[in-house]
């Protein structure tokens, strides 16, 4: 049965897909050895999900084969792909809210086991499993009042098994700080010690180069032929995937600084989180940056300026004058904009269309007296936007949820681009993102703060951060622990904030 | 490579697909022929006339029980609203003038709707919980109120209220005719107006519609309390054309609803239905029923088959959505 002669564990060759009329893959090959990290890149669209999906079941392929240790496969579901050997860490979170997070682990195994469950040995498992990644979750949390980042550790715990031949992991650090990137590498060397073959795809080029063997880009559905990591460097593959090299990633910062803040806030704390006496300014046309570890309260200080959270008590002055943010739709009516992290969850509608997506914070331009839509005003807003964000689509029907992960994120930004902001915060812009589009986005913010708005921007990836800020204001333990000017952006800089000590003199 | 069969079935032109996507349409159509050849009474004016007399108040509360499950809630309420608002239109209208009465109806089944949207939006109840603590409550009130038998109109206004619920414009209905313009209304408020966009947003996610700035609990609570009104139209209706208020009237109607709401597409969910389609699911149902009568099947029998229709329905959506 086993084919001894190859050295390949798993060969897909001639691997093609459409959906509908749209052809997704083309005549696609990718062979992966035991035991490697073989990275899979490509533009957003490019077709890197719906092949890990055929491997794993989710969607079936149109042509071409699958073979794994010397046996052609064609999983028809999800089970399939698990029963032999296949795990995937989906782009999109997939877990289920109300169980616990030992539950969520087990899933998909709790239908095969006996008929009572033994909760106790689930419970010690899961931890012990979870432990042993290096991540610290108590097993017995249910996964909805868990933060993001904890998902991902959850969902990524919840692929690995004892008979994992192939794992998959389909951009797992897009919500991660470095540390827990790096904890990440070190499973994932471990695991390949193992001989377990794994497929990872992200668009955090430095991240292919520090674990990757082989790469393998895929370009408008085509592929590109896979190469050693060591043949090649980060504009070697970048000129794969788009075709040309890229300039400048981060765009010249020359907008003038207005004098007077245009957003203050002083003393905010939460009533529900760790967030307490955050004071900062933004002055019209700055960007100004937030960084800090996971956990360190950056996303619940935007959604307590936004008006999501609760607030225990602080002040927030728009143009020297203070004004309330009880509600979302309250900060909204103040012209300031919140682009959430978490786009699945809070970010973007899937069932509906690109269009509906996109108008829904910003009624008033395209609907006259009475509510009523002018649409030939909405299609050509929405069309300019998705022209201008080089989304990838055939129309502004589609409803977002066919669209790739990182068109979904353009699509989340485009939302609140549209609109005249005078404020507008940022959450991990280019989640998901693919280079080409990460440049557009930047220079897109560029020019959002060029038109006089303030612009926060959180990111958790550093060069990012350090590329497109002022200003950046470092993040621990729920308040802003220190401010790094432009003349001290070092990564070690960030991370010494991050972690809670001054400066190295 | 590709399997022939399989892009005939994802080609835009071919027939199948066109079928799957109008299922609605299509069970309505074929249920029209297939009543046209059993039956030499149904292409007539009277049958005709007598199916959309019996579907406009069902359908009426299944357009406001359609924008309350856009949001992803559901009204159990109004089958026993209506019982309430029939006898309240039957007491109001032998006291006050009929437009006074009308429009005092109406407004008690805004209030009464509000008090669901209330408890949904603000407090956040599960809708289902709500809305079946009203059904009781409205239940009740109609039994007190009624003491119990039904009220008959006995003034100018009520005889005028019965004979417009009675009579035709140009062969159609009046009562229908009220159906189909709350109906088209519905559709353009859906279709093209904010308050459409708004709460089908809220349906398919709440919390990125919180986020989105959108007054996400003021339309919740809206959405209840046009329902109660749209309950309050068909109260009127239903007491108007047989002359009297009853608390007996109205029963387990909201089941009703919700199956023409479910069989024209509508995802229970949120976030998915349409109005036209509705309308299509509220005349599928009341064309089985007559149908059925006109074969002389008796009731039970009757149920079981409307049940295994809207298996039928619902199964062939599931299609559309792959
Ligand atoms: N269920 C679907 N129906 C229709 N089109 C789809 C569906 N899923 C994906 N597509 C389309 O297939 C193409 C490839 O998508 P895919 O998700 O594989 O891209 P990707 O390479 O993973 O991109 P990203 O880096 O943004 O995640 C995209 O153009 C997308 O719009
Ligand atoms: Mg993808």
């Amino acid at each position: 049965m086993q084919n001894s002669t190859s050295e390949y564990r798993l060969e897909m060759s001639g691997i093609s897909k459409r959906f509908g009329v749209v052809s997704v893959l083309e005549n696609v090959n990718l062979k992966v050895k035991h035991g490697e990290i073989h990275a899979l890149l490509g533009e957003n669209g490019a077709g890197k999900s719906t092949l890990m999906k055929i491997l794993s079941g989710v969607h079936q392929k149109d042509a071409g084969r699958v073979v794994l240790n010397g046996k052609e496969i064609a999983p028809k579901n999800t089970h399939d792909g698990q029963v032999l050997g296949i795990n995937v860490v989906y782009q999109e979170l997939s877990l289920v809210n109300d169980l616990s997070v030992a539950e969520n682990i087990y899933l998909h195994k709790l239908g095969a086991s006996k008929f009572w469950m033994n909760w106790k040995k689930i419970n010690k498992d899961a931890q012990e499993l979870i432990d042993s990644l290096g991540f610290k979750i108590d097993a017995t949390a249910k996964v909805r009042d868990l933060s993001i980042v904890q998902k991902q550790v959850v969902e990524i715990a919840k692929a690995i098994s004892e008979d994992t031949e192939i794992l998959v992991l389909d951009e797992p650090t897009t919500v991660f700080d470095p540390t827990d990137t790096q904890k990440l590498f070190d499973n994932l060397f471990k695991l390949k010690e193992r001989g377990i073959s794994i497929i990872y795809i992200s668009h955090h080029l430095e991240e292919i180069f520090k674990i990757a063997d082989t790469v393998t880009v895929l370009r408008d559905g085509v592929d590109t032929g896979s190469i050693p990591v060591k043949e090649t460097d980060t504009d070697g593959v970048i000129q794969l995937m788009i075709g040309r090299k890229l300039e400048d990633l981060y765009p010249e910062r020359n907008s003038t600084l207005g004098g007077a803040p245009i957003f203050e806030v002083k003393n905010l704390s939460a009533k529900d989180t760790l967030v307490h006496d955050v004071s900062f300014a933004v002055r019209p046309g700055e960007v100004l940056g937030i960084a800090g570890l996971g956990g360190s309260g950056r996303t619940e200080t935007a959604k307590l300026i936004f008006g999501a959270d609760r607030k225990k008590s602080g002040q927030i002055f728009l143009n020297g004058e203070e004004i309330a943010t009880r509600s979302p739709s309250e900060a909204v009516d103040h012209n300031i904009g919140l682009v959430s992290e978490n786009r699945k969850e809070e970010g973007v509608f899937l069932p509906l269309s690109i269009q509906k997506n996109i108008s829904v914070t910003d009624f008033s331009a395209i609907s006259g007296k009475f509510g009523f839509i002018n649409a030939e005003n909405e299609s050509k807003n929405v069309n300019n936007l998705i022209e201008k964000l080089n989304i990838k689509t055939p129309s502004a029907e589609v409803p977002v949820k066919n669209l790739s992960g990182g068109n979904q994120q353009k699509v989340a930004l485009a939302k609140w681009l549209s609109i005249d902001s005078k404020v507008i915060l940022i959450d991990e812009p280019t989640r998901g993102v693919d280079v080409g589009a990460k440049v557009e986005i930047y220079s897109l913010i560029n020019e959002v703060a060029q038109n006089g708005v303030g612009v926060i921007v959180i990111s958790s990836d550093m060069p990012e951060i350090m590329g497109i800020a002022d200003r950046i204001l470092v993040m621990h333990e729920g308040t802003i622990y220190g401010e790094l000017s432009k003349e001290e952006f070092t990564e070690e800089n960030i991370l010494r904030f991050a972690i809670g000590e001054p400066l190295k003199k | 490579m590709a399997s022939s069969s399989k892009e005939q079935l994802s080609s835009p032109g071919g027939i199948l697909p066109f079928l799957i996507k109008y299922n609605t349409v299509f069970i309505f159509v074929l249920l029209v022929v297939f009543s046209a050849f059993i039956s030499d009474v149904f292409f007539t004016s009277v049958n005709l006339s007598n199916l959309l007399k019996q579907v406009s108040g069902i359908g009426i509360i299944s357009i406001g029980m359609l924008i309350v499950i856009l949001t992803g809630g559901i009204d159990l309420s109004v089958g026993s609203m209506i019982a309430l608002l029939a006898v309240a239109f039957a007491l109001l209208v032998n006291i006050f003038a009929l437009p006074l009465a009308i429009l005092m109806t109406i407004a008690i089944g805004f209030s009464l709707g509000s008090v669901s949207g209330y408890l949904v939006a603000y407090q956040k109840m599960a809708p289902f919980i709500a809305t079946l603590a009203l059904m009781t409550v409205a239940r009740g009130l109609a039994f007190i109120y009624s003491k119990g038998s039904p009220i008959t109109f006995d003034t100018y206004g009520g005889l005028y209220m019965s004979n417009f619920a009675n009579n035709s414009f140009l062969g159609i209905p009046n009562i229908a005719i009220v159906f189909f313009i709350i109906v088209i209304l519905a559709m353009i408020m859906l279709r093209y107006n904010v308050f459409g966009r708004v709460i089908i947003a809220i349906g398919s996610n709440e919390e990125a519609s919180r986020l989105s700035g959108l007054k996400v609990n003021k339309y919740k609570f809206l959405v209840y309390a046009i329902s109660g009104a749209l309950a309050a139209i068909a109260a009127i209706i239903v007491a108007s054309r047989t002359n009297l208020g009853s608390p007996n009237m109205g029963m387990a109607w909201e089941l009703d609803a919700i199956a023409a709401v479910v069989i024209g597409g509508a995802s229970l969910s949120g976030g998915r239905g349409t109005a036209i389609n509705t309308l299509m699911g509220v005349l599928i149902l009341g064309l089985i029923s007559n149908i059925l009568n006109l074969l002389n099947v008796p009731s039970y029998p009757q149920q079981v088959v409307k049940g295994a229709i809207i298996i039928f329905a619902v199964l062939l959506q599931r299609f559309e959505n792959k």
